[in-house]
């Protein structure tokens, strides 16, 4: 069985590479938690952030952050579920649970 | 149970305060967590990062620099580079944070 | 123990010292990601076979 994949995206500049990582590590049938925090979060309206909602296990983004970055908590993000507009335990999870750690 | 070891580095200073705030974060998981500000000055850190930092400290956290003048504004404890390559070697994950 | 690093520019010296500490007397394998069409694929490989990934700036 694949190992599952936790991804904590800090920089606005790794989306490519987060989408990337993301779909080859589904196509070997991996499990992929992914968490945006800080500036990563104005990533979550790219129009490609939706796409990777759908591709990635469980997506979530650092509410707080996302609110200093100008954005309402209400503006849920497409792709985004008010549930997952979330806090930094998030990051803590992929740490504890998840078999593989990267941060981009 | 054996607890996660976290380092972030910090090298931009837009990126510091929340950086230390991802530390506080993952201290309060119960994980150790420290982090680093390299390469970059910051200012005089508002009260609550301060709080934050205090809280960090209380978890066994630490927020270090490699810049004197941080350390000096701030009171964050003082690295070399060779001193963090070795504090690096222990931890179970390491964050090169946001931008440099 | 086996260290992925994995770069997003050039590493500079600092990031080159740290690698160096960081991996003395340890198994290493690195991934560029500064290239236009990285090998996703392979990079995913990496950090499944690695202890231990680090991405750097």
């Amino acid at each position: 069985m694949a190992k599952s994949l936790g991804i904590f995206v800090s920089s606005p500049d790794s989306l490519q590479h987060v989408i990337g990582i993301t779909k080859a590590a589904k196509a070997k049938g991996s499990k992929v938690k992914i968490f945006f925090t800080w500036k990563a979060t104005t990533l979550s309206k790219d129009p490609a952030f939706p796409g990777l909602c759908e591709l990635a296990d469980d997506v979530s983004i650092c509410v707080d952050s996302y609110q200093k970055q100008g954005f309402s908590v209400d503006d849920v993000p497409a792709g985004l579920t008010p549930k997952k507009m979330a806090t930094q335990a998030q990051h803590g999870i992929m740490i504890e649970d998840y078999d593989c750690y990267l941060s981009l | 149970m054996e607890y996660k070891k976290v380092c972030l580095m910090y090298r931009h200073k837009d990126y510091a305060i929340d950086g230390i705030r991802s530390a506080l974060g993952l201290a309060v998981e119960n994980m150790y967590a420290y982090g680093v500000v390299m390469d970059t000055e910051i200012p005089k850190l508002d009260e609550l990062t301060q709080e934050s930092i205090e809280m960090l400290r209380d978890m066994e956290g630490e927020v270090y620099s490699t810049v004197p003048a941080n350390v000096e504004t701030n009171g964050f404890e003082p690295l070399t580079i060779e001193e963090l390559g070795e504090k690096l070697r222990e931890m179970t994950h390491i964050i090169p944070y946001g931008i440099k | 123990m086996k260290i992925l690093n994995i770069y997003k520019s050039e590493p500079d010296e600092t990031v080159k010292k740290l690698v160096e500490i960081v991996t003395r007397d340890r198994e290493t394998d690195t991934f560029n990601l500064n290239t236009e069409n990285p090998d996703y694929d392979a990079l995913v490989d990496k950090i499944f076979t690695a202890d231990q990934t680090i991405c750097w700036w």
